[in-house]
């Protein structure tokens, strides 16, 4: 059966055909199973998102952030270039005289061959490393419930890739040394690898040469077939959806939350209780899922015990997408297959059965895991539309909860305090309100912990006091303020959040207010990147960009120096969501003798304080630690006099977990604003 | 036409209830002012061999109805009793105690009667040849004075228990007793199916009407055994702070706060507790707070009514002796 | 079963208390309106045994027109219908004449049982759902901690001193509800509960329509009235009590006696 010549050709046609016939038709079933989800449009910015692809895809450059990903990196281009070798054997099977030298010349053809020689040898060095990790290292992230079925798999995988790349050496070894001669035949030499395979053939026949040829390229063959057969029915699945989802990642904000129609009267159900109520891109996700578990490795509740890690999350949402997507299609009336199999896929419910009440509770919106996805999937959107659910349609959720959404709904603050004496932090400050002056440049938008929180006014006086001091033309809201509302949306309570926001923007709007200030990353992150929905449409600065900007100008020297030791914790809100990282990095190295060192967690993989999500309204009794005493644990090993913070729910956070180490008397937790209030001002007294 | 001031006494397990003595006081004050006579009326079982002792506190004279079936109070015996014996004596001003049963009765006979009602008070006054009346409303927020329509007769007032000064009995005075019979009508319309004593275990947060907290200031959970003291004297209960709780102290049904329980004590003492906003959300309604913290500038003081600046330990004990002297003399 | 349930529209407990221009009376200039929260409890328990039992439960309501909005908040959380009894005339009403006013308004209603808060957080006067009890001529029990309902009979827990006292009543009755926000956790209204809210029947009502006028109730029958408010004396938080230990000690127990009255 020499390949290319007839029989053979035809037998490799039709096996080609239907290899491929079969693909195309468990691809286009898999489309279909998508297309059960929501619409979402995905489709603008297309140069934005081409250039995604280019980067991610073919940079790999979010994968080579780890060290691992390095052999990834060579296995995806050891498959594409074996994959460009691929076709001239595929081409060979057709017709035996195919061969690329013939379209490419020599010179060209031997790089090509030398290229494809070094990355499949990487490919395999690549694997082995794989493998050694996988069994011998052993890394968490690697780990699901169902460790023998995903071993299993990837060994198959794994296996299949060697196998494919031990008969291609074969192969060419062969041709190689029939090359050899035989007129209208070439074999660059460059390709060395494949030569010094040839090793193993010398001594044989002409004939036992063409036998061996013949075996390893079927073999090749065959494999490679057999291989896009597989792909859709294991975690390969991935080099399906992952270009797709790289082209379809969002492009604005992290953990963005969508708009609910909630004047949709047609509308029966609201949030996600069933996973084809995702949208079609929040399922892509789950195909493009490559099961490396790096979310879970920089997920705060996972590494603190919590019932919930990202990887599992997806793992079993794509599982349960598959198996009931399926099903779905196959029989109309879903519900009755539902009633009449109870123990069926149907039968399961999304919450509670694929995923955890208190999985979907623990996550603290923190964006980890998504900055750290080498394949953008989004998790937030999805446990927060499953809230969405619970709380719309179900009202389930903690008695604390509820105690919350009680007091935002009555009194506009998380603490159901007066709402009229929001404003009386401010009283003696030489504060104005909007009331007052409308004509000021900035509103500083207060938030509630800013003007509720004791602790957290100190940090409202110190802002208020900068401000002054660099001559900015500003003024408050005071009584008239409201709660943004960023946490009852993130809780799933969209309905309460709309009506906050609206009637947020209509006061801010009433006047004429174009530039905010705000010193709470949740505020900023949701009056900047959210508050658009309903219609703002203002220059939000966080305060540490801005007073970043006032040190930079030189209205604001400070003068008195600092001999501390400190530690910066990066706002989640503020880094990942909103990629501010230097600014108060940049406020802080402005006073002279302050030292500040750098947790091993910092920047865009900084752990979380454990606050964000709604995790702040709730009691944590879940887990071995407290998330911000894990975090106030990984600040303390740098032996800081100071914890830097940039946002009040991180000092409540940092200044609970310092009582739990019994630390508080002798590390204190300041806000940047803090501590540049008093560079500036202590001089002057 | 309408004439005296008539008290509607409580009488349980053989007693006047302690509240009776206080409005027949109060009721004496109002009947000097008036110049007009001071009444009773005393329903109970057996209460006849002790109703004149009301004289004491300067009750002229009692109208007694001494009934078993008088035993407990029921509002379909006693409401039609005690308001046919007020139509025939047709006072001027009723005064009731505002107990649980006082606040069913007085509102049952002012509606019988057509009569204005102030419920709760705290005090009272005659003003131009009629009542006077002080009660809080909005949660002792804010105080009202309340008047009543002319010839709007008879003027019922409920008074708050432990509020009005109490006379000393004197005990040579007897009031005269008039016994009446009446027939009781049969009531069976309510009942009491059981009464469960708590079983020993501790009152919950939520029910208490005074908490006494402890926080990390408190250095261990031995020195809880202070609090529960204090505040099985009070007759409140124990609540901790989120990081007494933490700290394994207190079990976490004790967490008073944003994530603990949300209460409304009419008195609420926060020991060692700096008053971090979580906890504040928790226990701001409370009536009154007390703080005992020896910083301070613990952000618990700008909520406190009484703040103790020092050491609880040294603060804890006293204030402990001289509440249960307090005690031990009312 | 029917199930009636009073309830009152009255300031949140937050509520910074001015008096207004009257000095009767407070400032409602700054006031965010909520339901009563033992009225509050009181929904809970007719819902609860709504889902129970399958009673009806309707809302009865006096007040002014923005007390639909608590109506409608209280047809959310799972009740089924709505009457409001709004007339000017009704304005100045003592809670006697509000009792008249409720009473009459439950004749032409069907009931087994009636609820409400033992108070409304704002006047604290504890009176009307008992007025209304006496002149609907039905048992009254008081202060409701859990409410059940069997054989033509309600039983309920009550709090005392100490122990818990279980009581019943013949139905038709009148029940009111005491205990925390805890005890009863009132349900919080789920989306949908929202939207079918705003299409179920609320009925508006004026005293004619229930067979009264102006001479039996507001300002016309008023027998007692609010002539002046004040507000406490200045409670400073944040003072701090002076002297040694024994001498603070002595100092706040006689505050604690005389001033707040609490011990
Ligand atoms: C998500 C979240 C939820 C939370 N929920 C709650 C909650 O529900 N309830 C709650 O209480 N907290 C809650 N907290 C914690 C809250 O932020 C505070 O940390 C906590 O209330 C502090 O408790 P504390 O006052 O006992 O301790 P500290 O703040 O350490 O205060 C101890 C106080 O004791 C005083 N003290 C020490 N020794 C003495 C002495 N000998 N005599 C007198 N005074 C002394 C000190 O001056 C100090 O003020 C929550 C925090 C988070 C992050
Ligand atoms: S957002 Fe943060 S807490 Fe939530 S799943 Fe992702 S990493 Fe975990
Ligand atoms: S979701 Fe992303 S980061 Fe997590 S396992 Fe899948 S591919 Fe990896």
């Amino acid at each position: 059966m020499q390949p290319g010549h007839f029989p053979a050709n035809i037998l490799f046609i039709l096996i080609f055909v239907a290899a491929n016939g079969f693909f195309v038709f468990t691809a286009y079933k898999l489309y279909r199973i998508l297309r059960l989800g929501k619409p979402e449009d995905r489709f603008d910015r297309r140069s934005e998102r081409l250039k995604s692809v280019v980067t991610f895809v073919l940079g790999q450059r979010r994968v080579i952030r780890e060290p691992a990903g390095w052999g990834h990196f060579f296995i995806f281009w050891g498959f594409v270039i074996i994959s460009i070798g691929s076709l001239e054997t595929f081409g060979v099977g057709i017709y035996h005289g195919f061969a690329y030298w013939k379209f490419l010349g020599k010179g060209l053809t031997s790089l090509l061959y030398l290229l494809q020689d070094l990355f499949c040898a990487a490919v395999v060095v690549a694997l082995c490393v794989a493998l050694y990790r996988r069994f011998v290292v052993k890394p968490e992230r690697l780990r699901y419930e169902d460790q023998k079925a995903v071993n299993q798999d990837a060994c198959i995988i794994i296996g299949l890739i060697l196998l494919l790349i031990v008969l291609l050496f074969g192969a060419r070894a062969a041709e190689y040394l029939l090359a050899q001669g035989e007129a209208g035949r070439y074999f660059p030499r460059l390709a060395f690898v494949s030569v010094a395979f040839s090793s193993l053939f010398t001594g044989l026949t002409k004939e036992g040469l063409q036998a061996w040829y013949s075996f390893c390229w079927w073999g090749h063959t065959v494999v490679i077939l057999g291989f896009l057969i597989y792909i859709p029915f294991s975690k390969h699945l991935h080099l399906l959806g992952a270009i797709p989802n790289v082209f379809f990642r969002r492009l604005s904000s992290v953990g963005e939350l969508s708009k609910m129609d909630l004047e949709d009267e047609t509308a029966e159900t609201y949030g996600v209780s069933r996973i084809e109520e995702f949208s079609w891109k929040q399922l892509l996700d789950l195909y493009a899922c490559t099961e490396c578990g790096r979310c879970s490795d920089n997920c705060p509740a996972t590494l603190t015990g919590k019932p919930l890690s990202p990887k599992l999350t997806i793992h079993h949402l794509k599982e349960h997408l598959q198996a009931k997507g399926k099903m779905v299609l196959a029989q109309q009336g879903a519900e009755e297959a539902a009633t009449a199999n109870p123990e069926g896929e149907l039968a399961r419910a999304l919450i509670g059965d694929i995923c955890q009440h208190d999985e979907l509770w623990s996550c603290t919106t923190c964006g980890n895991c998504i900055e750290n996805c080498p394949v953008f999937i989004e998790h937030i959107d999805k446990y927060v539309d499953m809230r969405r659910y619970l709380v719309l349609m179900e009202s389930n959720f903690s008695p604390e909860v509820q105690n919350v959404m009680r007091n935002w709904e009555t009194n506009s603050n998380p603490w159901g305090l007066g709402f009229a004496t929001r404003g009386d932090w401010a009283k003696g400050l030489p504060v104005k309100t909007l009331a007052e002056d409308s004509q000021v440049e900035y509103l500083y938008y207060v938030g509630c912990a800013g003007s509720f929180d004791e602790r957290a006014k100190k940090i409202s006086s110190a802002l208020v006091t900068l401000l002054n001091e660099a001559g900015v033309s500003f003024g408050i809201l005071g009584a008239e303020e409201k709660c943004c509302g960023e946490t009852a949306r993130r809780l799933g309570n969209e309905y309460l959040f709309q009506s906050m926001a609206t009637e947020l923007v209509e006061i801010i709007n009433s006047y004429g207010v174009k530039k905010i200030i705000t010193a709470c990353p949740h505020g900023y992150n949701c009056l900047k990147n959210e508050y658009p929905q309903f219609g703002a449409n203002w220059e939000v600065y966080h305060h540490s960009e801005f007073l970043a900007t006032l040190l930079k100008g030189g209205q604001l020297q400070p003068q008195q120096g600092m001999d501390k030791n400190l530690v910066f914790h990066d706002s989640c809100y503020l880094g990942r969501y909103n990629d501010l990282y230097e600014e108060p990095r940049t406020v802080l190295n402005s006073i002279l003798g302050l030292k500040f060192s750098e947790m091993d967690r910092s920047r865009n993989k900084a752990f979380c304080c454990g606050a964000g999500g709604g995790r702040m309204w709730m009691e944590e009794t879940l887990g071995d630690q407290k998330i911000n005493d894990a975090r106030t644990g990984q600040a303390l090993q740098l032996e800081p006099d100071i914890i830097g913070v940039s946002c009040p729910f991180c000092t409540t956070m940092f200044e609970d977990g310092l009582k739990t180490f019994d630390m508080d008397e002798k590390v204190k937790v300041y806000d940047i604003a803090e501590i540049l209030a008093q560079a500036v001002t202590s001089a002057k007294e | 036409m309408a004439q005296g001031v008539c008290v509607i006494t409580e009488f349980r397990e053989g007693k006047f209830r302690r509240v009776s003595f206080e409005i027949a006081s109060e009721g004496r004050k109002l009947a000097d002012a008036l110049g007009e006579p001071l009444l009773a009326v005393a329903l109970g079982e057996g209460v006849e061999a002790v109703a004149s002792d009301l004289g004491g506190y300067g009750v002229e004279k009692v109208i007694v109805v001494d009934d078993a079936l008088l035993k407990d109070y029921r509002a379909e015996t006693y409401v039609p009793v005690v308001a046919e014996i007020l139509q025939n004596l047709s006072p001027k001003v009723i005064l009731t105690a505002a107990s649980v049963d006082g606040k069913d009765l007085s509102a049952r006979l002012a509606a019988r009667l057509g009569a204005g009602l102030a419920t709760d008070c705290t005090e009272l006054q005659i003003e131009g040849g009629g009542l006077k009346a002080k009660r809080p409303m909005y949660a002792g927020k804010a105080f009202a004075w309340c008047e009543w329509s002319d010839g709007a007769w008879p003027q019922v007032a409920s008074c708050r228990p432990n509020v009005m000064d109490c006379l000393a009995p004197d005990t040579s005075k007897k009031a005269e007793v008039e016994k009446v019979e009446v027939a009781l009508p049969a009531g069976n319309l309510t009942q009491v199916v059981s009464i469960e004593k708590d079983a020993g275990g501790k009152l919950d947060l939520t029910e208490a009407e005074v908490i006494v907290s402890g926080g990390r200031g408190m250095k261990g959970p031995e020195n809880f055994a202070m609090l529960e003291e204090l505040a099985g004297i009070l007759g409140g209960t124990v609540g901790a702070s989120r990081s007494a709780v933490d700290s394994g102290w207190r079990p976490h049904a004790d967490q008073v706060g944003q994530t603990g329980k949300v209460v409304t004590p009419n008195l609420y003492v926060a020991c060692g507790i700096s008053g971090a906003i979580q906890h504040l959300a928790g226990m701001s309604s409370s009536k009154y707070i007390v703080a005992v913290n020896k910083d301070p500038e613990a952000p618990i003081f700008s909520k406190a009514d009484y703040g103790i600046v020092g050491d609880l330990f040294e603060f804890l004990p006293a204030f402990i002796e001289e509440v249960k002297t307090l005690k031990s003399t009312c | 079963m029917n199930i009636v349930v009073l309830v009152k529209q009255v300031p949140d407990t937050e509520t910074k208390i001015k008096i207004g221009a009257d000095g009767k009376s407070i400032d409602t200039s700054e006031v965010k309106w909520i339901i009563n929260p033992y009225d509050e409890y009181a929904v809970e328990a007719a819902l609860r045994l709504q889902d129970s039992v399958g009673a009806s439960v309707t809302i009865l309501s006096m007040g002014p027109e923005r007390t639909v909005e608590s109506i409608r908040t209280a047809l959310a959380m799972g009740a089924d219908t709505g009457v409001l009894v709004d007339d000017q005339a009704t304005e100045g009403s003592d809670a006697l004449g509000k009792a008249k006013v409720l009473a009459a308004a439950l004749k032409s209603l069907e009931f087994d049982l009636v609820f409400c808060g033992h108070r409304a957080v704002d006047d604290d006067e504890n009176q009307v759902g008992i007025m209304v009890a006496e002149l609907a001529g039905i048992p009254h029990l008081g202060l409701a901690i859990s409410v059940e309902v069997a054989d033509g009979k309600v039983t309920i827990q009550r709090p005392i001193e100490g122990a818990k006292v279980t009581m019943e009543a013949t139905l038709p009755a009148l029940v009111t509800f005491g205990g925390a926000h805890a005890v009863w956790n009132p349900r919080y209204a789920s989306l949908p509960g929202i939207m079918k809210a705003k299409k179920k029947p609320l009925e508006t009502k004026m005293l004619a329509d229930l067979g009264l006028s102006a001479a039996d109730v507001g300002n016309e029958a008023v027998k007692v009235s609010v002539t002046s408010m004040e507000l406490p004396s200045e409670r400073q938080a944040g003072r701090v009590l002076e002297g040694d230990t024994a001498e603070k000690a002595r100092e706040l127990t006689r505050l604690l006696r005389e001033e707040a009255k609490v011990i």
